[in-house]
């Protein structure tokens, strides 16, 4: 089965984008401020190619990005060998509101984008400031998308650190990247910038990469017990990293062979999946975009496959499903990342409070607990798909309290929720189980 | 001696979603939810008729509701953290007035509670003060109160305006003087969150109750436990004492409704009407010879009980 969703999502993207896209290269909107005597120098890019020939020919969603971002540098250069007085880098600025799927999107794009120019020379010190960022920015673009040749992935975080004193805070270069990625009507991806993975996989999986190397993402007793090393033994029981989406060719699930399902939280004591074959994916918290972009790919590959999540009872445990359903927020224009049909499974509050026997895991909400709460209730305020969260949020307010998954019970009492949650939810025989 | 109450009315879906918070006049039962209006109904017919709605009163729903004793001002406070003013207008309609801003910073009202008159709002906050303003003269705040810093959850003020009790996470009850402005006393005996606090009609006795699942009786003036009243075996989440301060009224998670003897310490009647959460539970003002009390909670309805007569 060959699946490259991504590519066509991008592919559609760029096209629709194209026209709107030019009207904002900086050539056409360059203007002369009035600053008499104002240097027109700065320093240049350290690369600056003009033989776009001379390039081999790559992959179309690269090269358009390529194009891009040397069209930028070429207006630069023109700023200092002719008389412009100013330099000038245009970044479209995100929406702060998700976009309604149902509108049309360059009208979206036309009506909620904001440009965002950074000049130079500039009033002050830090409008200087934002354009060497920006220009920094892009200039580590170019390098990542060259490296896409060689397969070659920049992480953010290395992005933060090849310039620490100009970007002075991560979320600088997290700012820029999603600006940039914004402005060429791409995802980051595109830009061959990923986030640090730390989503962790386990189950009846098999992954066939673009390379043609296979993965196994199941741990089948014998093998388990054969292993020559320890260490590969211990990988697969505590599962592996979420494979980047983009580089899977092909998914296969369900072998025949694989009976044992094994959960992170339970893994020494749940052997047996009673609801069937399954996929537990854990992102350790609000989950990255490659492990969003993974489990989006296998919604739509195998959209017969229920998904079901499983997060604390507190707002950030609805706040995660909120990312993994309707996306994030600070990353609305990503919406290639959302699966709609995901399920939550729990922990809701009925299923502790009902219980009069309350043990571990329950606690007392925090300041921050209740402010995020409230932020929430007035996202959701108009989305009435999501009238249970909003329910759960109030509840938590009106009794001050959030719960851990453990208050379920320890890992055996776990396994057995889950048995009675899946059993009463699932439809098919399979289905993947994320953790927070 | 046990009595008997009987359902005489339920207002079924009177809202949307949770009902967190009821308040009553002689005339009317004003409800409070999750959802973003408030429901007025008439209690002077057996119907029980809807005769206003607050729409969009809270955006973010609302999750406490007041009125003063003489029924002609309200409060009400929503998850956004805005409180809001009402009047009763000539006829007989609520108007809003205005909000609560002054002292109010970033929203951090949670429990609200008016005196006789309306002339005074008090409130809990996130970290464990008491604030009172003037809601008459310019809606100023008049009065802070200092407590440990543990969540605000509930609050009460005397009759007679003289005291304000409140009820924090970490189980303890404080009583102010308001004359004063100090704190009086803390109340021993509970340590698990007390979600209700309630003055007795004279303003001698205090009921204090939450998650312990017993009803503390406090004697305000010398800040003594006198009693405790067992037998409810989920969280408490609401008491509300009757007008002649002979009967006590409770309201817990499990869907349980009691009425307890003040006289005996003795729970006199129980009713499970549901076995959702009962987030409050009051008394209607006693007209003729019969009690009369109205519950709400998570199954959304509001229920209206009467005591059997002959008991």
């Amino acid at each position: 089965m060959d699946i490259d969703l991504l590519s066509d999502l991008l592919e559609e993207n760029q096209s629709s984008f194209h026209s709107q896209l030019l009207q904002d290269l900086p050539n056409s909107r360059l203007t002369t401020a009035e600053l008499p005597g104002a240097p027109g120098t700065s320093t240049g890019p350290s690369r600056v190619s003009t033989k776009r020939s001379a390039l081999p020919s790559a992959p179309n969603r690269a090269g358009a990005v390529i194009l891009k971002i040397e069209n930028i540098f070429e207006s630069i250069v023109e700023c200092v060998m002719g008389d412009k007085k100013e330099l000038v880098i245009q970044l479209k600025t995100r929406s702060k509101k998700a976009k309604d799927s149902e509108e049309d999107v360059n009208m979206e794009l036309g009506r909620k984008s904001d440009i965002r120019r950074i000049k130079f020379p500039s009033k002050g010190p830090r409008e200087a400031w934002r354009f060497g960022t920006g220009l920094a920015s892009h200039s580590r673009a170019v390098t990542r998308s060259l490296g896409h040749w060689s397969g070659y992935y920049q992480k953010v975080v290395d992005m933060y650190y090849r310039e620490p004193e100009l970007f002075m805070k991560q979320g600088v270069v997290d700012r820029y990247v999603d600006d940039i990625a914004y402005t060429f009507g791409v995802n980051r991806e595109a830009l061959n910038v990923v986030a640090a993975a730390k989503g962790l996989i386990v189950g009846s999986l098999s992954t066939t990469r673009k390379d043609g190397s296979r993965t196994e993402y199941g741990s089948e007793p014998e093998v388990e017990h054969h292993s020559p090393t320890t260490n590969t033994a211990a990988n697969r029981t505590q599962g592996m990293l979420v494979p980047k989406a983009d580089d899977v060719e092909s998914i296969d699930i369900g072998t025949a062979q694989w009976a044992t399902f094994r959960t992170i939280a339970a893994c020494e004591y749940w052997r047996h999946f009673r609801a069937g074959n399954g996929i537990i994916i854990t992102a350790k918290g609000y989950p990255d975009i490659q492990t969003r972009q993974f489990l989006r790919l296998l919604s739509t590959s195998f959209p017969h496959i229920p998904i079901f999540a499983l997060v604390d009872f507190d707002p950030d445990g609805i706040g995660i499903i909120s990312t993994y359903k309707h996306g994030s927020k600070a990353l609305a224009h990503e919406t290639n990342l959302a699966v709609p049909s995901i399920q939550w499974l729990g922990i809701r509050s009925s299923d502790f409070l009902e219980d009069n026997t309350l043990g571990q895991g329950l606690l007392t909400l925090s300041k921050r607990d209740r402010n995020i709460a409230k932020k929430m209730l007035t996202r959701h305020d108009t989305d009435e798909r999501d009238e249970e969260w909003r329910r759960e949020l109030q509840m938590m307010l009106m009794l001050n309290m959030k719960a851990e998954i453990q208050i379920v019970g320890n890992e055996e009492k776990l396994g057995e929720w889950l048995d009675g949650k899946l059993r009463g939810s699932i439809h098919d025989a399979d289905g993947d189980i994320l953790m927070s | 001696m046990s009595k008997q109450y009987l359902t005489t009315h339920t207002v079924d879906d009177a809202h949307l979603t949770d009902i967190f918070s009821l308040a009553v006049t002689n005339t009317q039962i004003l409800s409070a939810s999750g959802a973003s209006s408030i429901k007025i109904h008439s209690t002077t017919s057996p119907e029980i008729p809807l005769v206003q709605t607050l729409t969009g009163a809270h955006k973010l729903g609302c999750h406490h509701i007041v009125t003063s004793r003489n029924g002609r001002v309200a409060a009400s406070a929503g998850f956004g953290g805005e409180v809001k003013i009402w009047s009763i207008s000539k006829s007989g309609e609520w108007v809003e007035e205005e909000m609560i801003v002054d002292g109010n910073k970033a929203g951090e009202i949670w429990a609200i509670a008016l005196s006789e008159d309306g002339h005074f709002l008090a409130s809990t906050t996130y970290d464990g003060r008491i604030n009172v303003w003037d809601v008459v003269d310019g809606r100023k705040k008049i009065r802070e109160y200092e407590t440990k810093g543990s969540f605000g959850m509930c609050i009460d003020m005397s009759r007679d305006g003289r005291f304000t009790a409140s009820g924090h996470e970490n189980g303890g009850v404080y009583v102010f003087n308001n004359d004063t402005g100090r704190m009086l006393y803390s109340l021993p005996g509970l340590v698990k969150p007390v979600r209700t606090v309630a003055f007795s009609p004279a303003g001698t006795r205090l009921a204090a109750a939450g998650d312990a699942r017993v009803i503390g009786l406090y004697d305000v003036q010398h800040g003594e436990q006198v009693a405790n009243l067992t037998g409810h075996s989920a969280w408490i989440f609401s008491v509300d004492w009757s007008d002649n301060g002979e009967y006590l009224l409770s309201g817990a998670f499990d869907g349980k409704v009691k009425v307890w003897s003040i006289d005996q310490r003795t729970c006199v009647a129980t009713h499970s009407e549901t076995d959702k959460t009962l987030w409050c539970v009051k008394w209607l003002p006693k007209t003729g010879r019969s009690e009369a009390f109205a519950t709400a909670g998570a199954n959304r309805s509001i229920s209206f009980y009467r005591e059997a007569t002959g008991g």
